[in-house]
């Protein structure tokens, strides 16, 4: 007779809890926030490289009517960074501009017009110095310093050997080394880097609302750059456009906004715009790889020996874990002895990079599975196989110290193999008049959250509360920052689930420092990990006041208590109380009841100490994706088509099936960005591709079908066995893509994105070359 | 995003009332779909004080298609023109180059007459105010040196990108132009003069990249017309790399007739390559006989003769001008096959 059952949600295609405000428009983000009387910020951006300032002169702007406040680096001898060892940047540049574009001086005004004539009567005096816009140019010998505090304009170098790779390399069956350039890339979210800040000059205090993937960073640097202490700053995240790693560290937009406010002693307002934001950047760095690869016969791998030089631009930013992460990261994937690792993170004159998707780790995987694939074809062997031969035996820790449990990359294979029809199929593609198609597979991976952050305190990793009151309504408080990419929802998810209640019970409440608990934000797959755990410890702490409450009112012991959700019983034959009723029982003692859950990573998964750096890289689980890519590729004019990509992730459980596939299927659609048609290139300095017309983000044409399968690998320490599902399977687009160019071509392109005159002229070059060879035989 | 200046937007009736208003306003822009303009005016390359939006004005407004001419009206959309039956049936390659152009919503808004008129454009043009002025501007503004060819003497080689004008040079399309001094009718062809020539001095009928319409002051583009021929077969492709909203890497329009095994008429033109729009000269000269090699390696010919190859866009100049090649050689044999 008793039907009620808990409600379950965890593996189901769930709506994002915050579409419908998106959908219809309704959602505000940080530029739609009106607030009347605000005033108008713009930025005075460097048109040069590389100069020492001499002179700001703002007397004429000041003049002008309208104009309620200037700021320069006059204003603020403060520096940030989101790395506590590498705080070099201003958020106004004071004695010198270290690239084009970089914010010189910020005029606040009543309107966007007064404010962007003050700008036309800002003079900037300066003596130019050498600019270097490659890393070669920024090291060579004679070269000058772009900071003082970093000789030879090198922001870190790393090197580490595990193993004895010569050795390796000298028993090895076929050893072969390829250089690979990747051109600098930018995430182009969707929306325009915006900040609102609200100085509160009678009792010195302020707020800013910013589009930011980390408050409580910008919340740090805020107390740093105005010298305010942290209890005067809130800082509110509205809804985000996106972020893809652009907005994990503090930008100077936000900065420069605070600034302005607090000398105009109100509120400012201060949009960029698309060019501002792509010149922002803190995209992922043009790299060049040189890769070394010893293979014995049966595919084993027998050493590896990478060197990564990545253009960092002007500012540390986070340069000094994207080059640790390229090295650590040729591990945890395969089953690999005898690395040597020579990595070297350049500051040049051309606009910060940062954290992009994939962080550190795509670039490198693209050589890797690159050469892996060219090197198993000279052999005779099936690319799929050398994979195979190569697993890890997990539960394991790799040799430089990585934990590694669950392990889904078999599985992973397996689907793409059967799914894309490779065995049947691979070789064996037809190939219509002119045009020849082929098959590529690779595979990626990636952590869930770095299991050390970068400003530690000590806290716990994530805090949750939830506070449950009278009308039976569960709000859950988290700094968790949803950007778009559904952790909002899948928190939710998981504190329903565990009190088997339907989500609509549910609200959620982030974003907003004066609220909600502390959270290091949303970067490097943590939230789904970490904050999803600690949802999962809250809602685990309030089923037990429950029960307790239950326990009392059913006069019976709480081990007694079943919790049905909605209804709470002593055993089958107890008509039970519903869920209100024992919120009821439960607020009688205390009143509003609110709950806390934390969660941390456990020690063995913080890295090793075996060279310098090496927590880089450390997670509680890693995710793994293969790839399998058709393509088809016109020989006449260069242009490749994707006809279809098959993509298995290992997300260790799909808590929420809708948004994994969304985010798979988005990786795979980054992936080919930049592997195809993306590039941040530059005319001395100046970004030339700051705009969405030169920047060429695939459109919605250049979308193949993309299949995928989900692999769950059912992470022991995940929360119900999950792991990431946002960023690993990038990588393996890349070089799945250019495999299969290979394949269908004979050709392998390891300089990226492989745009159609690429092609073309690697086409040209081979007929070239067959027809002096042509000439030279007869 | 920026905001736009301010300026005032006057919308005619008629066309009267359109030459009257643009003949007041000597610094008026006419504004179309504004999907090239107003993107324009947002980098601060062009500020005029007044817009004069066409789309109000009746007279400009209609396509009339049969089998004998075309006639289209230089405020009709392009999305009107591409799913235009009789256009698609009697004028394919003008339906097939308006059905190219950018992405559904730009041809929703984007007009004939704003295609045909398209600023050239370049890398180092196409900007911000900010971004031009730390490069020092350029020929085509107000800076001294055109930064694709730093030794040009003064000539500016902005590239004409615009779809539609190929499709119609190969039909040999006339256009009527309306201005202050009334109205007058031409060859298309005529319209365009960025011949970029470094060895003579620019005149009235040999401009470059800034200089690329023939048109007087005031004046405009009304009508394009065209006749058909009967016989004639016609196509457009154009090579882009994302499939929409890309301006042409190269672009290209053939229309040819053939007679049992004879090719009997060839007419070839280019867009995306030199600034204007290039309808090759000395195709008929390989007409006459069958399609073979030769055909080819002489079409071949006049492409390399005739096509620039400059570095005014993202993509290398010698890859739009082999690609152009191999687009014509392409829809050469598909129409001579159909």
């Amino acid at each position: 007779m008793n039907q009620i059952m808990p409600a379950h949600n965890i593996g189901d295609y769930v709506p994002m809890i915050d579409g419908p405000e998106k959908v219809s428009g309704r959602a505000k983000f940080t530029a739609d926030l009106v607030v009347p009387g605000a005033l108008a910020g713009h930025i005075f951006r460097s048109p040069y490289s590389h100069a020492e300032i001499l002179e700001i002169d703002v007397t004429e702007a000041a003049k002008l009517p309208g104009v309620k406040a200037i700021v320069t680096g006059a204003d603020c001898d403060k520096t940030f960074g989101v790395l506590p060892i590498a705080r070099t940047e201003h958020p106004l540049a004071r004695d010198k501009v270290r690239y084009c574009g970089e914010p010189v001086a910020a005029v606040a005004a009543v309107d966007d017009a007064t404010a962007k004539e003050a700008l036309r009567r800002i003079k900037l005096k300066v003596r130019q110095l050498p600019a270097y816009h490659t890393a070669g140019a920024a090291l060579a010998p004679d070269a000058i310093n772009i900071h003082e505090c970093r000789a030879h304009n090198i922001e870190r170098d790393v090197f580490f050997e595990l193993g004895d790779v010569a050795a390796a390399f000298a028993g090895a069956d076929l050893v072969r080394e390829g250089t690979y350039n990747c051109a600098e890339v930018c995430q182009n979210q969707m929306e325009m880097h915006a900040a609102l800040a609200d100085y509160d000059a009678v009792r010195d205090r302020i707020t800013v609302h910013a589009s930011t993937q980390v408050p409580y960073y910008v919340h740090l640097m805020l107390s740093q750059i105005l010298g305010m202490d942290m209890s005067r700053i809130r800082v509110v995240k509205p809804h985000v456009g996106g972020g893809f790693g652009c907005r994990t560290e503090t930008l100077n937009v936000e900065l420069i906004a605070a600034l302005l406010a607090r000398k105009a002693g109100g509120c400012v307002r201060l949009v960029v715009n698309r060019e501002e934001t792509f010149i922002t950047h803190r995209g992922r760095p043009e790299t060049d790889i040189r890769l070394k690869i010893g293979l014995r016969k049966d595919g084993r791998v027998a050493g590896v020996e990478c060197e990564c030089t990545q253009r960092g631009g002007a500012h540390s930013g986070y340069g000094v874990v994207t080059i640790l992460y390229a090295g650590s990261m040729l591990y945890a994937i395969y089953d690999l002895h005898n690395v040597k690792y020579i990595g070297k993170r350049v500051l040049t004159n051309t606009p910060p990079c940062g954290a992009f998707r994939g962080h550190g780790t795509v670039d490198v995987r693209f050589a890797f599975e690159s050469l892996l694939d060219q090197m198993a074809s000279e052999m005779g062997l099936d690319p799929i196989a050398v994979r195979r031969t190569n697993l890890l035996k997990v539960p394991t820790f790799t040799d430089n110290d990585l934990m590694v449990n669950s392990y889904g990359l078999p599985e992973c294979i397996d689907w793409v193999e059967k799914a894309s029809g490779w065995k049947e199929r691979k070789g064996r593609l037809l190939s219509p008049n002119g045009i020849k198609k082929g098959l590529g597979f690779a595979c990626s991976h990636y952590i869930s959250g770095a299991s050390k952050p970068v400003n530690w305190t000590g806290e716990p990793h994530a805090t949750i509360k939830l506070k449950l009151d009278f009308d039976g309504s569960i709000v859950l408080l988290t700094g968790a920052a949803e950007i778009g990419q559904g952790s909002s929802t899948v928190l939710v998810q998981s504190v329903a689930e565990v009190l088997g209640l339907e989500l609509s019970r549910i609200r959620i409440v982030t974003g907003d420092s004066d609220v909600v608990p502390k959270d290091n934000g949303s970067y490097s797959s943590r939230v789904t990990f970490m904050v999803g755990n600690a949802a999962i410890d809250a809602a685990n702490n309030l089923k037990a006041v429950l029960i307790a409450a239950a326990a009392r009112k059913l006069d019976a012991k709480p081990d007694e208590i079943e919790c049905l959700g909605e209804l709470y019983r002593a055993g089958a034959q107890d008509k039970g109380l519903t869920f209100n009723e024992v919120v009821t029982e439960a607020l009688r003692d205390t009143g509003t009841i609110t709950v806390t859950g934390n969660y941390s990573t456990i020690p063995e998964s913080h890295g090793g100490k075996k060279y310098r750096g090496s927590a880089i890289g450390g997670t509680m689980g890693y995710s793994y994706a293969a790839q399998v890519v058709e393509v088809s590729v016109d020989e006449d004019t260069g242009v490749v088509t994707v006809d279809k990509v098959w993509v298995a992730h290992d997300c260790g459980r799909a808590l929420n099936r809708l948004t994994v596939e969304g985010q798979v299927q988005g990786s795979v659609w980054m992936g080919m960005g930049q592997a195809m048609s993306e590039e941040a290139a530059y005319h001395e300095g100046l970004m030339l591709t700051a705009n969405m017309l030169d920047y060429r983000v695939p459109t919605i044409q250049d979308s193949p079908p993309i299949e995928v399968g989900i692999i769950e690998s059912i992470d022991p320490h995940g929360p119900f066995g999950a792991k990431e599902a946002g960023e690993g399977s990038l990588a393996a687009f890349l070089p799945a893509l250019t495999n299969a160019i290979a394949d269908a071509t004979g050709l392998r392109f390891n300089d990226l994105p492989v745009t159609p005159d690429r092609v073309f002229a690697a086409l040209e070059k081979r007929v070239r070359e067959a027809g002096r060879k042509q000439n030279g035989g007869g | 995003m920026d905001a736009l200046p301010q300026f005032d937007i006057l919308r005619p009736r008629t066309l009267d009332e359109l030459i009257a208003a643009r003949t007041r306003h000597a610094e008026s822009r006419l504004l179309g779909g504004g999907t090239d303009l107003v993107v324009n005016i947002r980098r601060g390359i062009v500020a005029p004080p007044v817009l004069i939006d066409v789309n109000g004005v009746s007279e400009l407004g209609t396509v009339r298609a049969d089998a004998h001419a075309l006639e289209i009206g230089a405020a009709v959309t392009l999305a009107d023109l591409a799913a235009h039956p009789d256009v698609l049936r009697y004028y394919p390659v003008v339906a097939q180059a308006a059905a190219h152009i950018a992405g559904p919503t730009h041809r929703a808004m984007g007009t004939v007459g704003g295609n045909l008129c398209l600023d050239t454009r370049c890398i180092y043009y196409n900007q911000s105010e900010w971004w031009r002025g730390a490069n020092h501007h350029c020929l085509k503004t107000t800076g001294a040196i055109c930064h694709v060819a730093p030794k040009s003497r003064g000539v500016c080689f902005a590239t004409f990108s615009g779809d539609l004008a190929p499709a119609l040079l190969t039909l040999d399309a006339e256009i009527d132009i309306a201005g202050p001094n009334g109205r007058r009718t031409m060859p298309l062809a005529d319209l365009y003069i960025g011949y970029a020539r470094q060895d003579v001095p620019m005149t009235e009928t040999q401009g470059d990249g800034k200089y690329f319409l023939s048109l007087g002051p005031g004046e405009f583009v009304a009508t394009v017309r065209a006749n058909n021929t009967l016989g004639l077969r016609s196509a457009y492709d154009k090579i882009r790399i994302r499939r929409s909203i890309e301006y042409p890497v190269a672009g290209v329009a053939v229309a040819l007739r053939r007679d049992g095994d004879t090719l009997a008429d060839l007419r070839v033109a280019f867009t995306g390559t030199n600034p204007r729009p290039v309808r090759l000269a000395g195709t008929a000269a390989v007409c006459g006989g069958p399609l073979d090699d030769r055909v080819f390696q002489d079409l071949e010919a006049l492409v390399r003769d005739q096509i620039m190859a400059m570095k005014t866009t993202f993509t290398p100049g010698h890859y739009r001008r082999r690609v152009a090649g191999v687009l014509a050689r392409r829809l050469v044999q598909r129409l001579f096959d159909a």
